[in-house]
């Protein structure tokens, strides 16, 4: 019996080392935590290796959950590159001191002011704040003019959003930005009472296209990307841009910053340099990803309405802060 | 999924057998059991440590506020309204497929248990499909109804099976009509099913999360997750689990204090005589055969037509998904490791507890028990939180994943493993001493051959818990793995349904070899 | 009027037959044994009278009153027939107290008065009451299932091997107990047994059952001593059974010549002598048979001696009460008492 078990023991536990080791051992490549959309970073990540022959291993997740454990892990993160889809989370990260500073080739790619002057991380491409609604349910005149609106009584029961992603999170935080912490929470506990929680700006979208919900706040990609495909969930949905450097037109940026603690830090630096450089944004604009392009001159996707008629607000991508606004969501119990 | 097989020890005479043992169990087995046993408290410690840590200021701001109340309430109507009606429901089967002659009820009690093999989100995500507008509470009550009843069906018809009809004689010739019967009679002898049935049910209310993230209901595992994707693992997120656990305590204390002192098993010897089942008039057997009918074509049929919907839309192509067979990979490698590690793991624990049954291991038992009660979610976040600070080498690996397996599911392969090490008494293992066996010999040819259908009973149960868990994969995996249902639910959140259905119909297809091993081995086992 | 009759009472299962033209009377106050092997029947018959089963053909009747006939069915809960399964089957999950209440109805105070004399009249400590089944011992948990099915008063008891699962020294004392009790109670009972001692003890008419026919019913001496055929002869106790030639009242057979109880029969027959009538003596007796000892099995109270006969030469074994005296080769003498009886054919 003692026999048998020890070797059956040795046998488990050697298991156990392989599997351990299995995992660290992918020692050629790069480790990327990417917040971004999936089929997005495939393809960059599959146009990279194919130029490069460098590997990458990626890690999915949401933005703060992925910002949160680069935070908890400190120098010992097994990441290379963070990848996100909104900059608070680069701006946490960023806050505890993690990110090395970016090659200047790199940022001399992107337009200023999509990166923050620090240089430490950059952004890789952009969204715009969209009111997505349905035709049927709600004519021109009675859209909002701006996001502050949707706190009114009469918007009760008549929108949606995700407050539980990153995205919507952004959103707030750029809000947060603009109108001040007082502001926010009155519109935040206002929020609470009219609207209606999904998970997902793909579900928002969704449910709006359904006609079981008037309207949504969400992103302005979602109903192209899905349009490209079956567009059997955005095709009864219009998009509304509320412009004027309204709250409501946050353009939010997605960053990318190099790990200090990085093993690889000229892979990962190639790697930024790469989705940044001219393939990296033409991806944008062909691949069917329908989000901006930030690279300098780099033309966006031509369904799209351009960046500069958008109108949005000026927010420092540097300053948005995504700990308060949990905090004040949490307390607004949205969370 | 279910600590279903048998949920109490064999009775063994207490002090006959520990006197017969002069020399003790080995000290490496021991003290092997005691360390697993201190894993297993793990996650428990974890939520005080925290609780300790974040202040008591901080912890109120947390837990009494608006959002804990709903999530309390919401969590409380869910139980309120399933574990009724999954009791009736799973009692008024069991008794129409055991105890009457229901035309086809042998098919009927197979299709019962079917929904078994789907899990619990895909069952969600079918429905969803069906009726997008579904959302709330009635929705979350009828989609756990009809995923968890057969949790009560199965032990209830194992004992309904068992009972001795004699007992009902008896009662009918003192005077009661067939109805009296059944309430005075029957069904205080279901009562340790129905009750252990219910606390199970109660428990995957409380840990469960695809099932409720996809209606849009929000229970505490679902504000966990949000908490944790803005937070990773912040105090908040912390804390919500906190008040999880102690509903998990809670709802264990309340079945053990209402078992009572009544013993539910037959009294006296000699064995059951076997049953007559009731006839039933035409009439009345066609009305009949309305509940199971209603019952599998809602339970099974929706997700079985739902899945082959998405399949025929997607065609061939979405078989080609490039992520689609390493996912698959994946799961297979770490379910068959997971389960031999597991199986292994609880053979100290399983070997002390039948062949030197003393108070100690009783307790060291109870401690693995209490923690696979608690959600995975749970378990994950102090896996999480305890690897990150101090254990490193193993963050994001195989390893801290299979550990929370570990702590999840051990119980399932420890309470199959003793079943069979009981089968095996030592009294074999001396006789064939006797005949001539050396004592390693006498252990393989006797105890091991003896206990080997329990481990593998066990071990099977463990692979299908592993095929079909979410939340904790979810958190734990390493960079790079993905498993079926972790791909099956990053494809819903995108809402490619499409392309998510290969990775359902793998998991039903994975869930049902093992679906089947439970229903004969229920049939084997009173099951309480 | 008896209390219960059974009128050409027949069954099947699945093409088997288990019980064929079963006729039985049982007067009111009096108790009646159905003996048998196992699976002769016996526990189908009472699943019948009790009502659990319904008979293929024949008639069931209960004070006059009709219980199962050909479009009469009185289902078993109105019976009003106490039934005592063989391990008395108590409600698990009711304790003594709520065991014998069971059936009864009325206010708390009236049960109570009723459970209180019901555990009087089956000898069982008052105390007992609040104890759970699983914490009696064999012999009380029988004396619960009585009580319980006393408590409907009964005007038919039927008690299915009730003793067999209690320890031997026991059985005996707790069937005086039961027998004096349902004297007392003045009802009729119908005890099933596979114990011929048992049912030869208890019962004030026997009833011998074999492949679902009665072979006999009687009187328990009339049985023992003049059994109709050979199995029913072996089935109630020990027996010398021989092939004899018969002729006015003396029988032929290879102890000699014994007196037979018919003196019409003539011709082959087999007969029979119940040990006790065979006396074994020490001293030589001329007048008596003369046999040699050649073979002795000791079993303490009762030996079995193999015994060469003087006269026809021929090898008997013959069971006895054991004495010190009798060795392998000692000269015996056998006398007969009584005399022997004749099977019909």
């Amino acid at each position: 019996m003692k026999l048998r078990f020890t070797s059956i023991a040795l046998l488990a536990s050697s298991m156990m080392l392989a599997f351990s080791a299995s995992a660290a051992s992918s020692d050629q490549g790069i480790v990327v935590y990417n917040a971004q959309h999936e089929n997005l970073v495939k393809s960059w990540v599959d146009g990279f290796t194919k130029d490069t022959g460098i590997k990458v291993t990626l890690r999915n997740g949401g933005d703060s959950e992925l910002g949160n454990q680069l935070v908890q892990e400190g120098n010992a993160s097994p990441a290379d590159v963070f990848l996100t889809e909104n900059s608070p989370a680069m701006v946490l990260v960023d806050n505890a001191k993690l990110f090395a500073p970016l090659n200047a080739s790199t940022l001399a790619q992107v337009e200023p002011q999509y990166r923050p002057e620090h240089g430490r991380w950059t952004g890789i491409a952009a969204r715009s704040t969209v009111f997505v609604y349905n035709p049927a349910k709600l004519s021109e005149a009675q859209l909002p003019k701006s996001l502050l609106d949707l706190a009114k009584p009469e918007w009760k029961g008549r929108w949606a959003a995700s407050p539980s992603g990153a995205d919507f999170q952004a959103i707030v935080s750029a809000l947060l930005e603009l109108k001040g912490e007082e502001a926010t929470r009155e519109w935040l506990k206002a929020m609470k009472t009219n609207f209606t929680a999904y998970k997902g700006n793909s579900t928002v979208m969704k449910t709006v296209n359904a006609g079981q919900i008037d309207s949504g706040v969400i992103y302005h990609y979602y109903p192209f990307v899905d349009g490209a495909k079956t567009g059997e969930n955005s095709k009864n949905v219009k998009l509304h841009y509320f412009k004027h450097q309204d709250p409501g037109a946050f353009v939010s940026t997605s960053g990318a910053g190099v790990l200090a603690s990085s093993k690889h830090p000229q892979q990962a630096q190639e790697f930024v340099q790469w989705i940044t450089g001219k393939q990296g944004q033409e991806i944008l604009r062909t691949h069917n990803a329908f989000e901006y392009a930030v690279g300098v001159g780099a033309a966006s996707n031509s369904k799209l309405v351009p960046l500069n008629d958008l109108e949005a607000p000026k927010v420092e991508p540097s300053k948005l802060n995504s700990k308060k606004v949990v905090e004040l969501m949490t307390e607004a119990g949205l969370l | 999924m279910s600590n279903i097989s048998i949920n109490a020890a064999p009775v063994l005479p207490s002090g006959s057998v520990a006197r017969r043992y002069q020399q003790r169990p080995g000290l490496w087995m021991v003290v092997s059991a005691v360390l697993l046993s201190l894993l297993a408290l793990l996650p428990l410690g974890f939520v005080i440590g925290v609780a300790i840590d974040t202040g008591w200021q901080t912890v109120k701001t947390l837990v009494f506020r608006p959002r804990v109340g709903e999530l309390l309430l919401n969590t409380l109507l869910l139980v309120i309204f399933t574990l009724p009606t999954c009791a009736l429901l799973g009692v008024a089967l069991a008794w129409l497929t055991e105890r009457t002659r229901l035309q086809g009820r042998r098919i009927w009690s197979i299709l019962a248990i079917a929904p078994l093999a789907v899990p619990a989100f895909v069952q969600s995500y079918a429905w969803i499909s069906l009726v997008p507008g579904m959302h709330g509470l009635g929705a979350g009550v009828f989609i756990s109804v009809i995923a968890y009843f057969p949790f009560i069906y199965l032990p209830v018809s194992a004992v309904l099976r068992r009972l001795d009809p004699g007992i009902e004689d008896v009662a009918t010739s003192l005077g009661k009509r067939p109805l009296a019967v059944f309430f005075r009679v029957i069904l205080p002898q279901l009562k340790l099913a129905i009750w252990g049935g219910s606390l199970l049910i109660a428990l995957h209310l409380l840990a469960e999360y695809g099932l409720y993230a996809m209606i849009r209901f929000d229970t505490f595992t679902t504000a966990i997750f949000d908490q944790f994707q803005s937070t990773f693992n912040g105090p908040a997120a912390n804390m919500l689990a906190g008040v999880l656990v102690l509903c998990c305590l809670g709802l264990l204390v309340v079945e053990a204090a209402s078992r009572g002192r009544a013993r539910y098993a037959r009294v006296g010897s000699g064995s059951a005589r076997s049953q007559n089942p009731y006839p039933l008039s035409p009439a009345i057997g066609l009305l009949c055969q309305l509940l199971p009918i209603t019952l599998t074509a809602l339970a099974s049929g929706v997700p079985f037509i739902t899945l082959a919907r998405w399949l025929y839309l997607g065609g061939f192509a979405v078989w080609d998904n490039s992520d689609l067979w390493p996912a698959v990979r994946q799961t297979l490698t770490l379910a068959a490791s997971g389960a031999v590690i597991i199986t292994l793991c609880a053979i100290p624990m399983a070997w002390l507890s039948v062949r030197y049954p003393a108070r100690l291991y009783r307790v060291l038992e109870g401690c693995n028990y209490v923690t696979s009660s608690l959600p995975g979610i749970v378990v994950a976040l102090a896996l999480v939180t305890i690897t990150i600070h101090s254990f490193r080498p193993i963050y994001q690996t195989e390893m801290t994943l299979l550990l929370a397996y570990l702590l999840m599911f051990m119980p399932r392969a420890l309470i199959n493993l003793r079943a069979g090490i009981a089968q095996a008494p030592v009294e074999l293992e001396n006789v064939a001493r006797s005949l001539g066996r050396t004592p390693f010999q006498a252990l393989c040819s006797t105890t091991l051959r003896l206990a080997a259908p329990g481990a593998a009973a066990g071990a099977a149960l463990v692979f299908l818990a592993i095929t079909n868990e979410l939340t904790a994969t979810l958190l734990l995996a390493p960079n790079g793995t993905r498993t079926l249902a972790t791909g099956f639910w990053a494809l819903t959140s995108e809402i490619d349904y499409v392309a998510a259905a290969p990775y359902a119909l793998i998991m039903v297809l994975l869930s049902l070899p093992l679906t089947w091993l439970l229903y004969s081995q229920s049939k084997r086992t009173a099951g309480l | 009027m008896s209390t219960l009759e059974l009128h050409d009472i027949g069954k099947s299962y699945n093409g088997v037959t288990v019980l064929e033209g079963v006729n039985l009377r049982v007067a009111a106050g009096s108790r009646t044994a159905i003996v048998g092997p196992s699976g002769s029947g016996k526990t189908t018959l009472l699943r019948i009278i009790a009502g659990f089963e319904v008979p293929d053909r024949g008639q069931v009747r209960l004070q006059g009153k009709p219980l199962a006939d050909n479009g009469v069915w009185v289902p078993a809960h109105q019976r009003g027939i106490g039934f005592v399964p063989q391990d008395g089957a108590l409600f698990p999950h009711f304790s003594v107290a709520g065991n014998i209440g069971f059936g009864l109805s009325g206010s708390k105070r009236e049960k109570q008065h009723h459970i209180d004399r019901l555990m009087d009249m089956v000898a069982l400590d008052r105390r007992l009451a609040n104890l759970w089944p699983h914490e009696l011992s064999g012999g009380q948990q029988q004396r619960v299932a009585l009580a319980r099915a006393l408590s409907q008063q009964p005007k038919l008891m039927l008690l299915d091997e009730p003793f067999s699962a209690l320890d031997t020294g026991l059985r005996a004392a707790t069937r005086k107990a039961v027998a004096e009790l349902l004297a007392e109670a003045k009802v009729a009972s119908i005890l099933v047994t596979h114990d011929q001692a048992e049912a030869l003890s208890f019962a004030d008419q026997v009833a011998v059952m074999r492949n679902g026919h009665l072979a006999q019913v009687g009187q328990p001496q009339e049985l023992y001593l003049r059994p109709v055929d050979e199995p029913t002869a072996t089935f109630l106790g020990e027996t010398l059974v021989l092939s004899a030639y018969l002729d006015q009242g003396w029988a032929d057979c290879v102890l000699g010549r014994i007196a037979v109880d018919d003196r019409l029969r003539s011709g082959q027959a087999r007969i029979m002598l119940r040990p006790e009538q065979i006396q074994i003596g020490l001293s030589p007796q001329p007048a008596q048979r003369q046999a040699v000892v050649t073979h002795i099995d000791f079993a303490g109270f009762v030996s079995t001696l193999s015994l060469l006969m003087a006269d026809s030469h021929e090898t008997v074994e013959i069971k006895t009460i054991s004495r010190e005296g009798i060795r392998v080769g000692s000269n015996v003498s056998l006398s007969i008492l009584g005399q022997a009886h004749i099977f019909a054919d």
